[in-house]
């Protein structure tokens, strides 16, 4: 290395390969300014994104307001005042969007709307990533003259990381000012499309939809449609604020909501003049009784530019951190070459993983911490509310005992898995037939499954509880009584898995070696003493991996409950996996069921571990 | 370990497996107290006959009697015989002290006389450090010596050994081999041993059994089946190298023949085989400067040919009997050979011959005396060294009738 980049270029080329500490050096500068180029690039993008989209919107609003069922020629007018054309479809104009009014008649009606002028690049940002990059040259560069006194100088990688993150943060903050205020740009623009909507006569129930936002009326500031209510403290917030208050904003857990208010007679009063400001509208502000007040909600959070500009960041830091990391392994290029060869092995499945387990799992938590309802477009931050409102929340725990009840159909299912594998132990045949019979409903679906035991097992004309009448026994209730439907349902479940079970136990018994029989017969041991000291013993590790996996599985238990009771009867049935389902697909509360996934994920873990901490260690010598 | 040792009888005894007989109408008898060896090549049954002996195979006829008592219909746990199997067999989830105790625990001994007995018998088997490990931390050697050990903790009547030794380096297969014949010393039981290997077999057994094709082909001493093998393949099999053979068949005269051994009279046997031990081939080479012939005399025995004159006797291996004295009927002349090959092992060297009428043989021989190959040599024979084999195989004799030295010359 001395002499400089010369020297340890020399030394490179002298090894006959690898590449030279001075290039890799380089190289992560150069990843470094790529990661920057690349975080500025995104939250530019992203803003320009917002203005794009912004000015769709107001296209959209204006060809909304076409479609009116009576004077849309009149509301158009009124609402665009120089902001949107309408007219036949041409070509928009540069800087301009276009919507297209799908009902409209004729079809070719288009509303073209200008985008609104804004900050078009993060001049900050862009100053502060500059200027650490040169710094970091400047170092580099240095670093070159003087030899690094240890051999593994990794400390290298973290300016680099600091400069990508400071970037990226900085970045963030301005894509987030700037689509703050794109958002409350569009919230005026929605109140006044309203206004102009309902001064035309619209249906005051639906004609706010053509802002396209979520809204609210003051009385119980909930949406007409109910799909979604204002957080209380937004709503606390509104009903505190004057109503002649203009455009402001309310920011709560992390989500800011840009609140236009407009106030407007209800459609029995005559209707005002159209207001030239929207802001500063305030109709007879003497008598709101007979006003319908309008909230509308601009909002910036589901737009937020932090995840893409995180990945745009991560990217290019892993690379340089990579890369830095390689620093020390050129002066070896044997190793160097051993390690970038295994990574070009390993990266297609980590890649895989990253981006379908961990990436959902990572996503999934992420959402736990929020309120997040699935139409409602503006979720909360909320820490471990979530988490603290399952503690109490008494269906929950009851799904989770329903699911503990389930699982006790394990240990039967094995006993009888087992009985059955040491019955067909030494007859070819019977094991074959044997497993036929028995693996069948392992590999059927579960669905087909379940549809023809709730036809079997039905109340009325069920064959079950035909055979039962038949023979002059009274019919049972299995799937329709609180008392039965989860044993029955527990029944069913170790028939399903009975064949499987089998099969891997004739597997572990087939792998006890006859000698320990043998021997075990020499030294006197009865039927029963052999099972107990040579059988169970040779089949720990089978039990173990067994029982676990079972209890997994049934801790998932979903198909059954689905289609045979879902749920029922008065939520005997409701187990876990079953529950979160309704929490997030019936309810559309995915937050909570979120979090109640990872709750269950921790019961699973927790029993898993007890397994392995009560039985494995126990087993475990051999 | 004083019981009184058990005396074992078969009495035409047969196992089929479908199609395949294993064991076919074997009758012995093991006496009290006696070390039998049953020997064989793979798949000759000797296993299967140790496995009905024990009650782990029940036989398809015939009968098992052990101490005196027809045990057919007796669980092998209470035949009074304890197994030692090839692979051990120790229950791997079990310290060695409750491996040792296994067998008394599951027959409901109190625990302090199981934890005696456990004690002794490791005492006996220098077994004491090993009592809490499990068989998995445990080498070969010391696996094999537990399995021992929980035979010996039985106290049985009759000990049955399933190729114990085949999984053991060859240094401790030597080693333990003198263990269980100094333990048999000690306990005076009977002993089953099962072996495929000949030399364990000779080495270990006070009377040996030798398998082949499910039937006992012969018992005897280990010098009774080396020196009077019953039949063919009891002479090929035991001894190694192998015994040297050569068919023979009647020529014009009804004379048994075959290239310089002929035998006088006429022959019942349309073919017959001739077999010699390695060591009882006399060698005389012409590489040393004084003659001597074959059975060490200062006069060659009458029929040995005095041309070419310079041949040197090698004195045979150390382990071959004394000379026989000079008999009468002069033995087959001595035939030439061209050594093939020559293996030096140390205490003996082997030399590869091409034998009479094409036959490969071999013969040890003295070190001291080095051949190399190409050598040309003279081969003789005694007579009342030679089998002979009828066509099926069983023994029918030594010596021949004496032949007059004219028929040779």
């Amino acid at each position: 290395m001395r002499g400089g980049d010369g020297g340890g270029r020399g030394a490179g080329r002298g090894r006959g390969s690898g590449p030279s500490p001075g290039a890799l050096r380089a190289a992560a500068t150069a990843a470094t300014a790529l990661g920057l180029a690349l975080i500025l690039g995104v939250a530019a993008g992203t803003v320009s994104h917002g203005r794009h989209d912004n000015a769709t919107h107001v296209a959209r609003m204006a060809a909304a307001l076409w479609e009116l069922p009576a004077g849309g020629d009149a509301a158009v007018t009124a609402f665009l005042e120089g902001r949107a054309t309408i007219g036949p479809d041409e070509k928009a104009g540069p800087g301009a969007h276009a919507y297209r009014a799908g009902t409209l008649e004729p079809a070719a009606w288009i509303a073209v709307a200008p985008e609104e002028p804004g900050p078009g690049w993060p001049l900050i940002p862009t100053t502060l990533a500059l200027l650490g990059l040169s710094l970091m040259s400047a170092w580099a560069f240095a670093r070159r003259r003087f030899p690094p006194p240890s051999r593994y100088p990794t400390l290298p990688a973290l300016p680099a990381t600091l400069l990508l993150a400071a970037t990226a943060v900085a970045s963030t903050s301005w894509a987030h000012r700037a689509l703050g205020d794109l958002s409350a740009g569009r919230a005026v623009h929605g109140t006044r499309a309203i206004e102009v909507a309902l001064a035309h006569g619209a249906d005051p129930g639906h004609a706010p939809r053509v802002a396209g936002l979520p809204w609210a009326t003051t009385e119980g500031l909930a949406s007409p449609d109910e799909l979604w209510t204002l957080p209380r403290e937004v709503a606390e917030a509104v009903a505190a604020a004057p109503p002649s208050a203009p455009a402001y904003t309310v920011t709560v857990g992390g989500a800011t909501y840009h609140v236009a208010r407009t106030a407007f007679p209800t459609p029995t009063s005559p209707a005002p003049p159209i207001p030239q400001d929207p802001t500063a509208t305030e109709p007879d502000a003497a008598n709101p009784a007979n006003h319908l007040h309008l909230v509308l909600l601009g909002y910036e959070d589901t737009r937020s530019p932090a995840i893409p500009l995180a990945a745009a960041a991560a990217a290019p830091a892993l690379a340089t951190i990579l890369l830095l990391f390689l620093l020390p392994l050129s002066a070896r290029p044997r190793a160097l070459r051993r390690t970038l060869t295994a990574w070009g092995f390993l990266s297609p499945a980590a890649a895989l993983l990253l981006l379908f387990t961990f990436g959902p799992l990572l996503f999934s938590l992420w959402i736990s911490l929020h309120e997040w309802h699935l139409v409602d477009p503006v979720h909360p931050f909320t820490g471990l509310a979530n988490y603290g409102a399952l503690l109490l929340d008494g269906e929950w725990w009851s799904a989770i005992r329903n699911t503990a009840v389930f699982t006790l159909h394990v240990p039967f299912a094995m006993a009888v898995a087992l009985g059955l594998a040491l019955l067909t132990r030494r007859s070819r045949r019977a094991v074959r037939w044997a497993r036929l019979a028995l693996f069948l409903p392992g590999i059927t679906s579960v669905v087909a499954i379940a549809v023809v035991w709730k036809w079997l097992l039905d109340d009325g004309y069920g064959l079950v509880n035909r055979a039962l009448e038949g023979v002059g026994l009274g019919s049972v209730a299995w799937l329709t009584s609180p008392d039965t439907a989860l044993v029955t349902l527990m029944a069913i479940s170790v028939w399903m898995v009975v064949g499987y079970q089998m099969v891997v136990f004739q597997a572990g018994l087939a792998a006890i070696p006859r000698d320990w029989y043998d021997a075990a017969r020499v030294d006197g041991a009865g039927p029963l003493q052999r099972f107990r000291h040579i059988t169970l013993p040779g089949l720990r590790h089978t039990l173990f991996f067994v029982l676990v996996t079972s209890v997994i599985g049934s801790f998932q238990v979903f198909g059954l409950v689905y289609v045979m009771t879902e749920g029922g009867p008065l939520g005997s049935t409701d187990v876990a996996v079953y529950h979160i389902y309704r929490e997030a697909w019936e309810f559309l509360r995915v937050g909570n069921a979120a979090a109640m996934s990872w709750v269950l994920f921790a019961v699973v873990f927790v029993a898993t571990w007890l397994h392995f901490r009560l039985l494995e260690r126990r087993w475990a010598h051999a | 370990m004083t019981k009184a040792p058990r005396d074992v009888v078969l009495k035409g005894v047969e196992k089929r497996f479908g199609d395949v007989t294993a064991v076919d109408a074997v009758d012995l008898e093991v006496r009290a107290g006696e070390l039998l060896v049953l020997v064989g090549p793979s798949g000759c049954g000797k296993s299967t006959l140790l496995r009905l002996i024990a009650g782990l195979e029940e036989a398809t006829a015939g009968e098992v009697w052990i101490g005196g008592r027809a045990v057919d219909d007796v669980a092998p746990g209470d035949r009074d015989v304890a197994m030692v199997f090839q692979s051990y067999a120790l229950y791997p989830h079990m310290t060695v002290a409750r491996n040792l105790g296994f067998g008394l625990r599951v027959r409901g001994v109190g625990r302090d006389e199981v934890a005696e007995q456990v004690g002794r018998a490791a005492e006996v088997l220098g077994l004491g450090e090993l009592l809490d490990r499990r068989p998995g931390q445990l080498s070969g050697g010391q696996q094999q010596r537990v399995a021992l050990g929980r035979a010996m903790v039985r106290d049985p009547g009759v000990f049955l050994f399933d190729e114990p030794l085949s999984n053991l380096d060859a240094g401790l297969r030597l080693r333990t081999r003198d263990e269980i014949a100094a333990l048999h010393r000690r306990l005076g039981t009977t002993m089953i041993f099962v072996t495929h290997d000949q030399v364990e077999a000779l080495s270990l057994g006070q009377r040996v059994a030798v398998m082949d094709r499910g039937r006992i082909q012969q018992v005897g001493t280990p010098r009774e089946i080396y020196r009077r093998p019953g039949n063919l393949f009891v002479a090929g099999f035991v001894g190694s190298p192998p015994i040297n053979q050569l068919p023979l068949a009647r020529d014009r005269q009804d004379r048994l023949a075959g290239g310089p051994f002929v035998f006088p009279g006429e022959s019942p046997h349309p073919t017959a085989t001739l077999a010699v031990r390695p060591e009882d081939l006399t060698i005389t080479t012409t590489s040393s400067p004084t003659p001597t012939h074959p059975h060490g005399t200062s006069e060659p025995p009458p029929g040995t040919p005095t041309h070419p004159p310079a041949y040197t006797r090698i004195p045979p291996d150390p382990t071959a009997l004394p000379p026989a004295p000079p008999r009468t009927p002069p033995d087959p002349p001595p035939f030439p050979a061209t050594v093939l090959r020559v293996e030096s092992l140390g205490a003996e060297q082997r030399l590869h011959l091409d034998g009479p009428a094409g036959a490969a043989w071999i013969a040890r021989t003295s070190p001291a005396h080095p051949v190399t190959a190409g050598d040309p040599v003279q081969v003789s024979v005694a007579w009342d060294r030679t089998h002979l084999f009828g066509p099926d195989g069983r023994r029918t004799g030594t010596a021949p009738t004496p032949a007059a030295t004219s028929d040779h010359a």
